[in-house]
């Protein structure tokens, strides 16, 4: 036992993480990724409310712990199809 | 955005979830942050202590009983403070109503405890009002409309796998990126 987490075998393993959710987003997350052309919606990245909050630039209270981004159905939200 | 690197050398994890209006009775507050565990829980070596004490309590009762919502909170609350975790939830305002105000004040029990965890929405306007509500410190918002560099570059990659692009010459491929793009301008 090192630094408080538990050995478990693999067969656990794959049980552990069923019982947590049956729901497995990456199924969708690899089809969006499939589907969204190169570079669309990279702008968001680049913006200063993105870039402060993956930093995490501890400036006090300005410090914004959420994003949301806010746009009608078929702006881009997830990507751009 | 999920697929971006951290900085080198440091441990991070990121979970998402999309939301889907056709899958609304699967997608429960309770399921959805299970879903958000199980990838925080795959971003450790082993399987944190937490959750395997959780599960072997849990074996006990007929049919193994599932985490509670409160008890997902709890744990992903404490996994998050040791890691940068970013949690990404696409298109809130698809999850139906109780479980959206659910969610919305799960998340807010979790950015609570966890001073490393952050969190990246989605969603229709009318639903940052709920989000707004939910999650009153430290939001901030982005409007989110096509840009033109994204419509354009958009247009070329569809115009580029057009089959029929023996119709295609310059001067219509140039009409096509001019007006598609003026038609986006209201959204």
């Amino acid at each position: 036992m090192q630094n408080g987490h538990d050995i478990t075998v693999s067969d656990d393993q794959a049980e552990i993480l069923t019982w947590l959710s049956p729901l497995e987003p990456h199924l969708r997350h690899h089809q969006i990724r499939t589907k969204r052309v190169k570079d669309v919606g990279d702008w968001l990245l680049k913006t200063e409310e993105f870039r402060s909050w993956k930093n995490g630039d501890t400036q006090g209270e300005l410090e914004k712990v959420t994003i949301f981004c806010s746009g009608n159905l078929g702006v881009g939200k997830t990507y751009i199809r | 955005m999920c697929d971006e690197p951290g900085q080198a050398g440091e441990d991070i994890a990121v979970a998402y979830f999309y939301f889907d209006s056709a899958a609304q009775k699967e997608q429960t507050a309770a399921s959805v942050l299970g879903a958000l565990l199980k990838q925080v829980v795959r971003s450790f070596k082993q399987i944190p202590k937490e959750i395997t004490d959780a599960f072997r309590r849990h074996k006990k009762f007929i049919g193994g009983r599932e985490l509670q919502l409160h008890e997902i909170v709890k744990i992903l609350g404490t996994l998050s403070s040791t890691q940068r975790t970013f949690f990404c939830l696409d298109a809130v305002d698809e999850c139906r109503l109780p479980d959206q105000a659910n969610l919305l004040l799960s998340l807010k029990d979790i950015i609570e405890i966890s001073p490393t965890a952050r969190l990246f929405l989605t969603g229709r306007p009318y639903v940052g009002r709920e989000v707004g509500k939910h999650l009153p410190a430290g939001t901030s918002l982005v409007s989110v409309s096509p840009r033109n560099g994204d419509i354009i570059r958009y247009i070329r990659k569809k115009l580029s796998e057009d089959i029929n692009s023996c119709e295609m010459d310059e001067e219509l491929e140039a009409e096509i990126l001019r007006k598609i793009p003026e038609n986006f301008s209201d959204m």
